[in-house]
């Protein structure tokens, strides 16, 4: 019987035991399968250094392909402490070829870590300093592959590309914006190493980095590049404070050139100030916008059927009395009996005062908000301003007439491009946009893109042609002579902001602007002109915006391929203007009563004979007076 | 023809702990390099150990079990002065901590491990002596759980607990097997629990290893970092394993990898296939011994067997529960495959015990 009992005591603790057994099995079972992955994956990371290679970030390509920020290779110098035998040795000639402090190498080489890179000391170095180090063959020191951004037009869209750190990381612009597409997976070099630190003689592994995303902008680099020379030449010229251009695609809201003054090389953006790196003018800047913004009270009043161009009247004494305020006109003496579209052309203050007296506050001020002012355009930049409006209970009489002729509020230029594109491109307000398509480097495939992006539509078609009709007779007839092209069809408003300072207007200094767009019955630009306090000049939008809005739309005609349309306004000449004159045709007519018809040009012949059979320019061009036309003859 | 018991058993072991003296190089060659610029350094002593356990086993296995029982007093009393006399400075030496070992030349005797034999034996004496009385708890089990309270403390004074509570845990399951009472178990259990917690406010880095046990994560360089280099040697090994001396762990990663943690480095290079064979050579061991133990009619030698196997078996299932990550870290070896000559020798004269048990019938 006590032979039984200890029999089952033995087999209950053999039980127990078999239970255990089962439980450990049960448990490496779990470790080495369920979590083989895990675990696998935290030991391999554990054994393993990696030697980094830093990946490349995305190309930077304007609308046709052509390059804006790229990458070049540089090398880095990199410590595996624990591989490094003599540390002072390695501290004194490294710090001798880099030219740094003694105690600073020393400290990368005796740190406490797996991997150190030498930072910034050992960062983006060149090829000879490179060749000085691995010549040395220290155990434990390694020069990697980096990647380096590099802007091959330096200044030119630097506010717009932005800039990237020494970890190439996106600071700013669409370096910043678009960080998450250019930036890419870096890659390493693998080695394995003991619990130690010291190397396995086991194969190294090679991890290829993988670059970023491609940027395809909207900008056209050759505009750029015009706009660019043309703020040179403001500088030059006027030496403002700053400046700024902006040029957009009225129908679809793609940016085609942006460009600010001061500006920055992004290659070096350390050596500039922090204001001139980050502030996008062009999207920051916020001001009162001056006469151009009496494009959206035109715009209004003839929508709301408040105004008829043509029949319309106004008498200008050169002021105007709201409430207690007296408001007076630019001319002193005044515009005398206008038509509105000669108050238009002439952006007569008073007759405006008018135009936002008979929308009265409510509609005006809806106005403002439905052509996205006090609102940020949504352009895919970082750093942009919403500029300041008043709000409606706080607009009065007064206020309602200032911000009639566009003062007392405050707006950014993309804002005043989005609002004009939408006065003459039939109605759209767009979201301005900037990248065009971000696409995978190696198949090109677009992973994503931009499109036009139709906020509101804010007037009709038929307001939108009056409104190009009045700013085109502005450019033939009225303040924006100067920005007009023969040949061509262009439309635009001038614009002379004042500047507050302490809460008083300042005097003599002023923001001068141009915006204008062509052509002029069916825009494909719209360029703004923004210029801060030139100097030497009489501070007139019309004498020194328009020159330089007229140069940068010259120069589009040619870059967007513009055709020449002889239907356009023609220019009414001031005596101390060159005059242009309509070409008659002569082709067919014998060679003596064309240069009879021909007799305020200079004409050249090519062929001979008494017949002309071709001549150039073609009829009906507008050829300055004295200019050269050529005739081909023939018998 | 049937295979008898003894033989069975004896090559199990065999095999077992040759396979762990082949295992002691593939996890030591590195630590054993860098240390002593040998990389043979422990396998050649392991395999002096292997020699002498294996002669040491055979000749136990001829002489006859049962003289035990007549020196059982005197075996008793060596070990106690050797327990007292390793405490005091200049006798015993100190090694990872603990006062635990008499350092002759190269070599080092822990009389921790010789008392669990010497324990077995006289507590198998005692228990076939007083069958009558081991229903009593004053008569029975109170005298010889004085004894047992009495090692367990000189023991923990070195201090050696994982020793401490493989010697006292078995010797109390072999007094569970006699003719004692349940209820006093339960009873030893609440008190065993309550020792414990005393346990870990006298020496509160017991309670490390407990958190380190239940999350080892929290810290990974301290209290966790022998699990977790564990479970990195173990996870990576799979199904099948890296392959024999393709250990990573080994490389510095996992400290000491021939001693406690041997069974993580078998993981690694053998993956679960050679857990299970490990674990099945282990649970033979027992099992056969049990089969010995029903054999035998001697009250004595069937105390004795069983004492013995489940002393093995029961060192054997800590370390693996503690290499798994089942129970916090104790520090006990890894019967046959561990380093260590003392570990390796008590074993192996176990088994060699048993199978004298087996032959004198």
């Amino acid at each position: 019987m006590f032979k039984n009992k200890i029999n089952t005591r033995v087999r209950f603790v053999f039980l127990i035991v078999s239970l255990i057994f089962l439980l450990v099995i049960f448990k490496v079972f779990y470790i080495e399968v369920i979590q083989y992955d895990k675990l696998s994956k935290l030991a391999s990371s554990l054994w393993s250094r990696n030697l980094p290679i830093t990946a490349d970030r995305g190309n930077i390509y304007d609308r046709n392909g052509k390059i804006i920020a790229t990458n070049i290779t540089t090398t880095s110098l990199v410590f595996i402490p624990n591989q490094i035998t003599d540390k002072e040795a390695v501290a004194r000639d490294i710090s001798k070829i880099l030219d740094v402090d003694y105690e600073d190498i020393l400290a990368h080489a005796s740190k406490k870590t797996s991997i150190e890179r030498v930072h910034p000391e050992g960062r983006q170095l060149s090829y000879e300093i490179a060749e000085k180090i691995n010549s040395l063959n220290y155990d434990g020191v390694y020069l990697v592959k980096e990647s380096k951004r590099h802007y091959p037009y330096g200044n030119v869209l630097s506010h717009t590309l932005g800039y990237v750190g020494i970890d190439n990381q996106g600071l700013s612009g669409l370096e910043l914006n678009y960080d998450k597409y250019l930036t890419g997976v870096d890659g390493a070099i693998k080695y394995f190493s003991d619990g130690k630190g010291h190397r396995l003689n086991l194969e190294e592994v090679y991890m290829a980095p993988q670059s970023g995303m491609n940027l395809t902008l909207t900008i056209d680099l050759d505009l750029q590049l015009a706009v660019e020379k043309e703020l040179d030449n403001v500088i030059d010229m006027y030496d403002p404070e700053d400046a700024l251009i902006l040029a957009m695609d009225p129908k679809t809201g793609e940016v085609l050139a942006m460009a600010n003054r001061p500006d920055f090389d992004p290659n070096h953006y350390q050596d500039y100030s922090i204001e001139t790196i980050n502030r996008n003018l062009a999207i920051w800047k916020t001001y009162e916008p001056g006469s151009t913004f009496k494009i959206v009270t035109v715009a209004a009043s003839l929508e709301e059927n408040e105004v008829n161009l043509f029949e319309d009247n106004y008498y200008d004494s050169g002021s105007i009395q709201v409430e207690n305020a007296r408001i007076k006109c630019w001319k002193k003496g005044g515009h005398g009996a206008q038509t509105f579209l000669n108050v238009v052309e002439n952006s007569c203050n008073p007759g405006f005062v008018i135009l936002g007296q008979k929308l009265g506050t409510e509609r005006l001020f809806n106005y403002v908000n439905k052509f996205g002012f006090g609102t940020k355009t949504g352009i895919d930049l970082n750093g942009e301003g919403s500029g300041i409006l008043f709000t409606l209970d706080r607009m009065g009489p007064v206020e309602t007439a200032t911000t009639a002729f566009g003062q007392g509020i405050s707006v950014t230029p993309i804002q005043q491009v989005r609002a004009v594109s939408a006065a003459v491109n039939g109605g759209e307000l767009l979201k301005p946009y900037i990248v065009k398509t971000v696409s995978e480097p190696e198949t090109n495939a677009t992973i994503t893109e931009n499109t036009k992006t139709v906020i509101s539509n804010v007037i009709s078609e038929q307001t939108s042609s009056m409104v190009r009709y009045a700013l085109e007779s502005v450019v033939a007839n009225g303040s924006g002579r100067n920005a007009y092209i023969e040949n061509y069809r262009v439309g635009g408003k001038t614009g002379t902001a004042q500047k507050v300072e302490n809460g008083v207007y300042l005097q003599g200094n002023y923001i001068v602007s141009f915006i204008g767009f062509m052509p002029a019955d069916d825009p494909e630009i719209v360029v703004y002109v923004a210029i801060n306090n030139p100097k030497g000049i009489t501070q007139y939008g019309g004498t020194v915006s328009a020159p330089i809005a007229k140069n940068v739309l010259t120069a589009a005609i040619e870059i967007l391929d513009i055709e020449p349309d002889l239907e356009g306004m023609e220019k009414e000449y001031r005596w101390y203007e060159d005059s242009y004159v309509k070409l008659p045709d002569v082709t067919g007519m014998e060679k003596k009563d064309a240069i009879k018809l021909l007799k305020d040009f200079k004409v050249e012949y090519s062929g001979s004979g008494e017949v002309v059979l071709f001549m150039s320019p073609e009829p009906g061009y507008y050829v300055k007076k004295g200019g050269t036309v050529k005739l081909m003859l023939k018998d | 023809m049937k295979i008898p018991l003894d033989k069975i058993l004896k090559t199990i072991v065999i095999i077992l702990a040759s396979f762990g003296t082949i295992m002691i190089y593939s996890a030591s060659s590195i630590w054993a390099e860098y240390k002593f610029g040998n990389e043979y350094k422990f396998f050649f002593s392991q395999v002096i150990f292997l020699a002498v356990g294996i002669a040491i086993m055979t000749i136990l296995s001829k002489i006859d079990y049962r003289i035990y029982s007549k020196h059982a007093n005197k075996i008793l009393l060596i070990c106690l002065t050797l327990l007292i006399l390793v405490l005091i400075p200049g006798i015993g030496t100190v090694r990872n901590g603990s006062r635990s070992w008499f350092g002759i030349g190269g070599l080092g005797i822990q009389p921790s491990e010789l008392s669990k034999i010497g324990l077995i034996i006289f507590t198998a004496k005692y228990l076939s002596k007083n069958e009558k009385d081991m229903r009593s708890i004053k008569l029975g089990i109170l005298p010889i759980m004085g004894i047992i309270i009495l090692f367990f403390g000189l023991i923990m004074l070195e201090p050696d607990f994982g020793t401490g509570m493989v010697i006292t845990l078995t010797l109390v399951v072999m007094i569970f097997i006699s003719e004692s009472k349940i209820s006093f178990f339960i009873g030893c259990g609440i008190v065993g629990l309550l020792g414990i917690v005393a346990l870990i406010i006298v020496a509160p880095y017991r309670m490390a290893r407990i958190i380190s046990f239940i999350n080892p994560w929290v810290d990974p360089l301290g209290s966790g970092f022998q699990i977790i280099q564990s479970l990195y040697a173990i996870g990576p090994g799979g199904l099948l394993g890296m392959g024999f001396m393709k250990s990573r762990q080994k490389y510095f990663y996992l400290p000491e990898p021939q001693t406690d943690f041997i069974f993580s480095i078998i993981s690694e290079e053998f993956g679960f296939l050679g857990v299970l064979l490990v674990s099945i050579s282990f649970f033979s061991i027992f099992y056969t011994s049990l089969k010995i133990f029903f054999k035998t009619k001697d009250l004595f030698g069937k105390y004795l067997v069983f004492g013995l196997s489940f002393g093995i078996i029961l060192q054997a299932i800590l370390n693996l529960a503690v290499v798994v990550g089942l129970v916090p870290v104790t520090g006990v070896t890894l019967p046959f495959l561990s380093y260590g000559g003392s570990s390796l020798l008590v074993s192996m004269a176990s088994i060699g015990i048993i199978l004298s048990v087996s032959k004198h019938q």
